[in-house]
């Protein structure tokens, strides 16, 4: 696979041309993310028969069959924290990311009859998708923790902001890495096969089943390389502040690494504008 | 007015660059002159349309644009399968920056494509013939100064030709069409110059019966 072949890189001739004459680009990007976000939160909640409904219920039947393990096996706290409540937060802080990251990441093939029209590029939706997913994921998360108190758990965070902290680092995570990834996928295709045998075991290396504090050194420093494990833990001591968190937790290296892979997607897409769409 | 000049084009294959599909292509398009492409299959007709619609950009050379042209309908391309008709059609008016008169868009694109209920049907249950009329409808919605149309006339039935035509003579004092078609009737229907697109090259012919000859001469009799 030639990846490093690159194609004309001059600029692309433009001149004119939009249905509307006058419009600024600023007005023709917001227009465009508009018509998308409504596109996409339309094939997201309504394509198939109550797909709605297995947004919410994802989560729900992860938490649900490894409360009923840790149950069996009788862990009734984790690091201080009602398993539930621990369970709950890890998985959802860990969807925000994964859902995030493949959403965009599949977003271009997903919309590929879409950039029929020029004034859709392959980047509006991959960010657009980011912007619904984050938004889903909020209201997922708030229904969650909302039955999570109906059967009498507390599930008030203690330090709401750091929660959001947490959350906006992963969900700003995995727009990092879709960015990177979608591009990644369009160049060399048999990444993306790679990309779902890397996605499975990332469920227990970031701490969503298993607590990371009981990992010993120098094991543990490795996991941490993974910003979503510094998500996931972060979001608990949010909802606790008493929860053993692991001591090298740090926040900073979620959003110096969401910060890093954003840039590098972003220049990716620049890069390869043309490579994405034609084939 | 549309300027063409000196475009190259190929695209990437598994195993490198591929052989060039347009090499030195030039021409200029004036105002309000409809134009056929015309060539064997293969020849870059779908190609040339798509960089002059601005979707592809050639390897070398350039194409000014210098009026409003249309996205190049075809193939069902612009479609959304999972959408229906009517949702299709809203996405591409907020597109185009049509949020305030949607209303009376649609009501135009459906009274245009004729196709009752399935209007509201997800288009990937659509015909190719139901496609074609949507996607005419659409871009006839808006205020083009060039229509770009790749096949879109062909899977149609006869009203439809005949309706798409006399639409289109309506616009004729003020825009124009820029079209692939393999069907000589309707290239002489819609298209007074021509363009012979062989070997990469691209010959004007003022006339599209001369450009219809100049192709037919080149084909094993």
């Amino acid at each position: 696979m030639p990846i490093t072949h690159t194609l004309s890189t001059q600029a692309a001739p433009q001149s004119g041309g939009s249905a509307r004459a006058g419009r600024s680009h600023l007005e023709i990007t917001l227009a465009v993310w508009k018509a998308l976000f409504l596109r996409e939160a339309l094939g997201r909640l309504f394509s198939a028969r109550a797909s709605w409904f297995w947004l919410l219920a994802e989560p729900v039947f992860n938490v649900a069959y490894m409360l009923v393990i840790f149950s069996v096996i009788r862990v009734m706290h984790v690091g201080g924290i009602a398993t539930l409540v621990w369970l709950m937060v890890g998985m959802l802080a860990f969807f925000m990311f994964k859902r995030t990251g493949t959403q965009v990441q599949n977003a271009i093939s997903a919309n590929q009859t879409l950039f029929t029209y020029r004034q859709v590029k392959p980047v509006d939706t991959l960010l657009v998708r980011a912007g619904l997913e984050g938004l889903l994921m909020i209201i997922v998360a708030s229904i969650l923790l909302v039955g999570a108190a109906l059967f009498g758990y507390s599930v008030v965070p203690a330090d709401p902001l750091a929660v959001l902290e947490a959350f906006f680092g992963l969900w700003l995570v995995g727009l990092g890495f879709g960015l990177v990834t979608s591009v990644l996928i369009e160049l060399v295709p048999e990444l993306g096969r790679v990309l779902k045998l890397v996605m499975m075991p990332l469920y227990i290396l970031s701490g969503v089943i298993i607590p990371l504090s009981a990992v010993p050194q120098p094991y543990r420093d490795w996991l941490l390389l993974n910003p979503v494990a510094h998500g996931l833990e972060a979001a608990r001591l949010g909802f606790a502040p008493y929860y053993h968190a692991v001591a090298e937790l740090s926040v900073a290296y979620i959003y110096q690494f969401a910060l890093v892979s954003i840039f590098l997607g972003l220049a990716l897409h620049r890069r390869f504008a043309m490579r994405l769409v034609t084939k | 007015m549309i300027v063409v000049e000196d475009v190259h084009k190929r695209y990437q294959t598994d195993h490198g660059p591929g052989k060039w599909v347009l090499q030195g292509v030039s021409f200029t398009i004036p105002r309000n002159l409809s134009v056929g492409l015309i060539g064997a299959n293969g020849a870059g007709k779908s190609t040339l349309l798509q960089i002059i619609g601005g979707v592809d950009h050639p390897n070398k050379g350039r194409v000014e644009r210098h009026c409003r042209v249309s996205w190049p309908m075809g193939f069902g391309g612009g479609l959304q399968g999972s959408l229906t008709g009517r949702q299709n059609a809203k996405f591409v008016c907020r597109v185009h920056g049509h949020e305030d008169d949607i209303p009376e868009r649609i009501a135009f694109i459906q009274g245009f494509a004729e196709i009752g209920e399935a209007f509201d049907q997800p288009v990937k249950t659509y015909s190719s013939g139901m496609k074609s009329r949507l996607q005419f409808g659409l871009s006839l919605a808006f205020d083009f100064d060039v229509y770009i149309s790749d096949e879109v006339t062909s899977t149609g039935d006869a009203a439809f030709k005949s309706k798409a035509s006399a639409a289109f003579k309506k616009l004729a004092d003020h825009a124009s069409m820029i079209m692939v078609s393999h069907s000589d009737g309707t290239l002489k229907q819609f298209c007074s110059a021509g363009i012979w697109i062989h070997d990469g090259k691209a010959h004007w012919f003022d006339q599209i019966d001369d450009a219809l000859k100049a192709y037919k001469s080149t084909l094993p009799k």
